[in-house]
């Protein structure tokens, strides 16, 4: 009869390959551990709790850390992304009607609230297009955009330091583009990546494309019609773009009468003729229209470096604060080791002393001293085992719990505690961390804890044992 | 009855306690051959219990040689010494010293472990024993349930576990009561009559020590060179209420624990 405790604790009585002297040690152990119900239910509790701690900690350690690896990369991908488009567009200067153009991000989700939308004449473009630099014409061309958020509005919870509450955003947001062909071929005014069916071509009107994250709201796809501004349009097709929000394009005549701002833009993309007209040129439009947002390359490179300065400062934050959390963990799986070998060791250390005289007798029915310490050791062990797999218990019902309550809490923002924007926004969306996430108990895990547990009890278990084993019979016997 | 199971040499037992030599035993010269039963008299603090650890392996002789089964004991190293015990050595004691966690057969089953035996093997040699004391049908009772004379009746089944050249009892029937302490004498006496179990017995009770073939006296840590005949060699009687056959110089019967006029 194997038991499976000799393969786990490795002991191996080299002079007893069939005997029993473990299945008896182990039922001996068994009944020893469940015939003193209050002592093993604290131990094994206060067992279960330093093994938890090493079971919750560096899981959730090393969950945080992953996180952060895979926020850096989406920084640095953004960045990019970023710093290519602006580069692409040296002679451009954006002029909108309203702020932060730049940081797309910012603007969807709602944490600014309802963006009040302002619109200027299309007039506006004509009179741009005329300015000169120098007596030379400045301007090559002016692209107009009329960007209008929908009537339907969507509801959406957003969880916030003060508890959740529900907030109101238009479902989607209409881009009128200017489709005629200069515009269409040597600007990029729409989407490229197409999903499904074709993008817009020259003159289309009565014709949508849709961000393919529209489809499920308006329960349609290509070729089909829906209803915008109570108007209906084909939908000629999808694109997928991982920075652009809920956006239907169309013509932008299209776009002015639906929404009645007929002769209305909110956007001009004015691209000079040469990159170096664009401050003159921007400071000339800065000057007739204070009621434009006017960023030329420059500016926009200025903002994504504020940006990439606003995201190095963040992950530097995280980083900080997760090496302070790496330093903890480790601390307190130091004392979580050191605690569950100390607890064996000291029950085992009373449990031998209590047990003097068994161990008298033992010796005097012909135990070696191999057998007595082999005994103890694996109570010892076993104790550690039941207390691993309490830990394990434990630990996957409160890790988070622990995690937070014994780590230091995870800060992107500096100052001392906590964040200081409401946590569901979109730049904590990108940043994905709200809290230390659970362990995930793999079996894997599992076994190497309840490994673990009975090779640290086995530890401490080893000076009580052996002293058991060294105990005199004679002194034994007489020991009451 | 011709072959000697155990043999002493001048064996001597020196205790050195606080610059203080104590001498428990000195000089004590024992042989016992196979199938005897010999009791071993003497007053307490006469060294019986230090005479008997040493035969019994528990503790060393300062000088002499205790021979076992023509081992010689003394040179055995310490820690082989746990072997004599397991295989040649049977322990009965005063206070019985069952383990208080374990069942009757469980009990009997200790010394078998890491013999070698079987799950299987161990369980029907328990069995065996405990009808062979008569608990056959209380092996499942922990120590707690079973009267002072049942518990003193698993110790000898756990005594002759591992079938032992010689079965050491330190009284046996010192927590007895007057008619358990006979019923036990009794089984001891049918043991080695019927099993042929050879066994050395300590008591300072005389009545009881007479129940034994041989009775020895023990005084100051010295044998007593006087010898006395004890029951089991003696003439049969007897019993006037049983009518089953007793030794001679009986306070008690040994069957029914009546009163001998």
């Amino acid at each position: 009869m194997k038991n499976p405790l000799i393969a786990l604790t490795g002991f191996a009585e080299k002079r007893c390959l069939k005997g029993c002297v473990y299945l008896g040690a182990f039922t001996r152990a068994l009944k020893n551990i469940s015939r003193r119900k209050v002592r093993t239910f604290l131990v094994v509790v206060a067992l279960g709790f330093s093994i938890a701690i090493m079971v919750a900690i560096p899981t959730g350690v090393t969950a945080n850390q992953q996180a952060i690896q895979s926020i850096a990369e989406n920084f640095n991908n953004t960045i990019t992304a970023m710093q290519e488009e602006i580069n692409k567009t040296a002679t451009l200067i954006e002029c909108t009607t309203t702020p932060n153009r730049g940081m797309q991000a910012f603007r969807q989700g709602g944490f600014f609230g309802s963006i009040n939308e302002t619109f200027v004449d299309e007039t506006v473009a004509d009179a741009i297009r005329s300015i000169n630099v120098s007596g030379l014409m400045g301007v090559k061309d002016v692209v107009p955009f009329l960007e209008k958020s929908s009537r339907e509005n969507v509801s959406e919870a957003i969880n916030t330091p003060f508890g959740s509450r529900t907030v109101y955003r238009p479902a989607y947001t209409i881009v009128g583009v200017c489709l005629n062909a200069t515009v269409i071929n040597n600007y990029s005014v729409l989407p490229t990546n197409i999903t499904l069916g074709e993008n817009l071509s020259e003159g289309d009107s009565g014709y949508v494309l849709i961000s393919s994250n529209l489809t499920e709201y308006f329960q349609a796809t290509v070729g089909d019609t829906i209803e915008i501004y109570g108007q209906p349009f084909i939908v000629k097709g999808t694109f997928e773009s991982a920075s652009q929000p809920r956006t239907v394009y169309m013509n932008i005549s299209d776009a002015q009468k639906v929404t009645g701002l007929i002769g209305k833009v909110s956007r001009l993309d004015v691209y000079v003729v040469d990159a170096s007209y664009a401050t003159q040129v921007a400071e000339v439009i800065k000057a007739a229209y204070p009621e434009l947002y006017v960023t030329t390359y420059q500016d926009r490179l200025e903002n994504l470096q504020r940006m990439q300065t606003m995201y190095t400062q963040t992950l530097s934050n995280a980083e900080a604060t997760i090496a302070q959390a790496g330093a903890t963990a480790t601390q307190l799986i130091i004392v979580a080791v050191a605690a569950t070998s100390l607890i064996v060791f000291f029950v085992m250390l009373y449990s031998v002393r209590e047990r003097t005289k068994e161990i008298g007798i033992l010796k005097a029915l012909g135990f070696s001293n191999w057998n007595v310490m082999s005994q103890f050791m694996l109570e010892g062990t076993l104790i550690g085992f039941i207390g691993g797999a309490t830990g394990i218990l434990i630990g996957s019902i409160a890790a988070p719990f622990f995690s937070s309550l014994l780590l230091p809490q995870l800060n992107l923002f500096g100052g001392t505690r906590g964040t200081r924007f409401p946590i569901q926004t979109p730049y904590a969306n990108l940043v994905g961390l709200q809290s230390y996430s659970a362990a995930a108990l793999t079996p894997q895990l599992i076994a190497l804890v309840l490994g673990m547990a009975a090779l640290l009890a086995a530890i401490g278990s080893l000076y009580p044992a052996w002293r058991a084993s060294r105990i005199s019979p004679i002194e034994a016997l007489r020991y009451e | 009855m011709s072959e000697l199971v155990l043999e002493t040499e001048k064996i001597e037992k020196i205790y050195r306690l606080g610059g203080r030599s104590i001498r428990a035993i000195s000089d004590v010269n024992l042989k016992v051959k196979r199938g005897d039963f010999v009791s071993i008299m003497g007053p307490s603090g006469s060294g019986k219990t230090t005479l008997l650890n040493i035969l019994g392996c528990l503790d060393r002789p300062t000088h002499g040689k205790v021979i076992l089964d023509g081992v010689d004991v003394t040179a055995v190293p310490e820690k082989e010494l746990y072997k004599i015990r397991r295989y040649k050595v049977g322990f009965i004691f005063q206070t019985f010293n069952l383990l208080p966690y374990l069942s009757a057969i469980e009990n009997v089953e200790l010394p078998m472990e890491g013999t070698g035996k079987s799950k299987g093997e161990m369980r029907e040699r328990a069995r065996e024993l405990l009808k062979l004391v008569g608990l056959a049908e209380r092996e499942d009772h922990k120590p707690l349930r079973l009267s002072a004379g049942e518990q003193q009746r698993v110790a000898i089944a756990r005594a002759l576990a591992n079938k032992p050249s010689i079965v050491l009892a330190d009284e046996p029937t010192g927590n007895l009561d007057a008619k358990t302490k006979y019923e036990i004498v009794k089984l001891l006496g049918k043991l080695n009559v019927e099993q042929g179990t050879t066994i050395v017995m300590v008591t300072h009770d005389s009545a009881i020590a007479s129940h034994a073939r041989r009775v020895l006296f023990l005084s100051d840590g010295k044998l007593l060179a006087k010898e006395k005949m004890g029951l089991l060699a003696k003439e049969k009687l007897v019993c006037p209420s049983c009518g089953r056959e007793i030794g001679a110089d009986h306070a008690f019967c040994p069957y029914c624990g009546r009163k001998i006029e």
